[in-house]
């Protein structure tokens, strides 16, 4: 009796706490892992299986989209991010990250741009191919985001076996890659001028990020997953060194030591760290204006905790609070509409799209 | 008397190669940070070095105990059915166990290199190494007969590596280990702070050692402190629940099993001794 009626008054309390209400707007999608929206109604979205497919909001309706590139769907592996150009109106061009094998048969990851025409991908381009080759396709990052002034910025994990490359430039594990559209080098890339250090190479010192975001200011900031504890969040900037895995705040899966060390000069610390993890799947700055409780918050979604931490920052200090926890599921992405509404993607082959109404 | 003389040998020499290997992943460590201008120093080395020994150490044991089970039986078959035999058999067998452990983790569950000391070529013959003297151990272990001191040896030494962790935790992470018992470091006073750590890391220092020096001297009197403390610790976590009011937690169910563990110990021992000193009299008799 004791316990039914604690129950009654917990039941009450959740929904008295959180008004936010949820519909599942799309189901039974295969390893879902990154949508964009190209109107209120139509979200394209990638399957890690390799699949580019479309859907209408309003009837459901969903069709592949062809052309998209062979993949190498395994492990952490496959189909993995996609970005819209910045001038996507124009030229239609779309941008796809994944992991395939390269000419020496090693994992590695792969990005190109396409333009979207109907439901087919054309001109299809390589415009990067990561210089990070591994037996298994872990770690791989593949988080586009784009500069305000044009440039792309593509993540690149340390692939897992090979974290001690993420500290030397000789490589692309672990690293922020820039690259203009076209896959050439930014004539003001940080590590140009560096003997040995690949030209593509932006910041470095990472491990496996797979949040990436520019705001409308154009600040950068990028999440990580940590070992055992240490995912991070940090602010990026060209030519930073991140530390990973010299200073963590993790230990290792198998319970082994990484690092004795969390800091050193020269290299940054995180604005924010998780101990435990919390498996921070992606991220987004909430600049929009329909849930104005979320307004000018990072809202990172997590797969472990299977909730959205809003994060805020005031005086040097974060303020973090669970959000969305009611849906219980790992989260794999979360993107806002044009109108700024919230989408959360569920993770695992039969993930959902799930629409976040605002409070009334 | 006889005893279950094989799995205990097994259990000391998957210990024992334990206490080899994961050395190897700390040291390769070690020298990929000094070599990335980090400030290696001894106190940082032998954090790396004891914590690889209790947390990574703890899995390997398991696997270890498995892989030795199935190198040492079939060294054991081979030497009763052939003239093959001897120490370097169950020495080469323990080398092949736990170089075929490492190699089948990567191929068929992790498909990744889990430790970090067996990257390289070196890394690989060193474990190899582990595995050769850890059998070597064995052989010596069932070379002779062995009493209930084994055993209580093994059992002791063995509650003294799991205190170990914890020991560990609070010498070189304090803060890290006051959040595991709800405390948020940085918010205390600092005499609270002093408070905690000091006591605390006193409180875990002290039962291992009780456990350890028990288990070299066989007296019973230091597996017996090491109960009380903890008995005391599971009757005083229930009165806090119950006399004052804190919230309810299962920590004390591991309280008494962490008090029973060496008590039984203690226990065995002195009724062991009890027994041989009637017999000795009955013989004088």
């Amino acid at each position: 009796m004791k316990i039914k009626f604690l129950l009654l008054i917990l039941l009450f309390s959740n929904s008295a706490f959180s008004n936010y209400k949820f519909e599942t707007v799309l189901d039974d999608l295969d390893d879902a892992w990154s949508f964009v929206f190209l109107s209120e109604d139509r979200v394209l979205f990638t399957e890690m299986s390799g699949k580019l497919k479309i859907a209408s909001l309003s009837n459901k309706f969903i069709n592949e989209i062809d052309g998209t590139p062979l993949v190498q769907y395994s492990g952490q592996g496959g189909l993995s991010d996609l970005a819209l150009d910045p001038d996507f109106e124009s030229n239609n061009t779309i941008y796809l990250s994944y992991s395939a094998k390269d000419q020496n048969k090693s994992t590695t990851l792969f990005l190109i741009s396409a333009e979207l025409n109907g439901n087919s991908l054309e001109n299809s381009k390589v415009i990067f191919q990561a210089k990070a080759p591994r037996r298994s396709p872990m770690h791989l990052g593949a988080k586009i985001a784009f500069l305000n002034d044009g440039t792309l910025l593509l993540t690149s994990g340390d692939g897992f076996d090979h974290r001690e490359k993420a500290q030397t430039l000789d490589n692309h594990f672990g690293k922020i890659i820039r690259i203009n559209k076209d896959g050439s080098i930014p004539k003001d890339n940080p590590f140009l001028d560096v003997k040995g250090a690949l030209p593509e190479i932006y910041t470095y010192g990472h491990r496996n990020m797979q949040g990436l975001l520019v705001t409308k200011s154009g600040e950068v900031y990028e999440h990580e997953h940590g070992p055992r504890g240490g995912d991070e969040m940090n602010r990026i900037e060209p030519s930073l060194n991140y530390g990973w895995p010299a200073i963590t705040y993790g230990i290792d899966y198998s319970g082994a030591v990484i690092s004795p060390f969390t800091e050193k000069e020269g290299m940054e610390q995180p604005l924010v760290y998780w101990v435990p993890s919390i498996a921070p799947s992606d991220m987004i700055y909430y600049e929009d204006d329909a849930y104005p409780e979320l307004e000018n918050s990072f809202l990172v979604s997590a797969l472990v905790s299977k909730d959205v931490k809003k994060v805020t920052f005031a005086n040097g200090t974060d303020t973090q609070e669970s959000l969305f926890s009611e849906v219980n599921e790992r989260l794999r992405n979360i993107g806002a509409s044009p109108n700024g509404i919230l989408y959360l993607l569920t993770d695992g082959p039969k993930s959902q799209l799930i629409k976040v109404l605002p409070k009334e | 008397m006889k005893i279950a003389k094989y799995p205990f040998a097994i259990f000391s020499a998957a210990l024992f190669a334990v206490m080899l290997m994961t050395p190897i992943s700390s040291i390769s460590k070690l020298i990929w940070l000094a070599s990335v201008d980090m400030p290696v120093g001894l106190i940082s080395s032998l954090e790396v070095i004891l914590f690889d020994f209790q947390r990574l150490g703890t899995g390997l044991f398991v696997i270890l105990v498995l892989g030795f089970t199935i190198a040492f039986s079939t060294a054991g078959l081979i030497s009763k059915f052939s003239p093959l035999g001897g120490k370097y058999l169950y020495a080469i067998a323990g080398g092949a166990a736990i170089s075929m452990a490492l190699f089948l983790m990567v191929e068929l569950i992790f498909q990744s290199e889990l430790l970090a000391g067996n990257k390289t070529v070196l890394g690989k013959i060193l474990h190899f190494g582990a595995g050769f003297f850890g059998g070597y151990f064995f052989h010596h272990l069932i070379s002779s007969e062995r009493s209930y001191t084994f055993i209580i040896r093994f059992l002791g030494i063995f509650y003294a590596y799991w205190l170990f962790g914890l020991v560990l935790e609070w010498v070189f992470t304090p803060v890290n280990a006051s959040a595991n018992f709800g405390f948020v470091f940085n918010e205390l006073a600092s005499d609270a702070q002093n408070a905690l750590l000091r006591d605390f890391t006193s409180f875990f220092m002290a039962t291992f050692l009780f456990a350890v020096l028990g288990s070299i001297t066989l007296n019973p009197v230091w597996f017996f402190s090491a109960g009380i403390v903890y008995f005391g610790a599971g009757i005083f976590n229930l009165m806090a629940i119950y006399a004052h009011g804190t919230e309810f937690n299962q920590i004390f169910i591991f309280e008494f099993i962490l008090g029973a563990w060496p008590s039984a110990l203690g226990l065995t021992i002195l009724l062991k001794e009890k027994r041989q000193h009637k017999d000795a009299k009955s013989l004088n008799e």
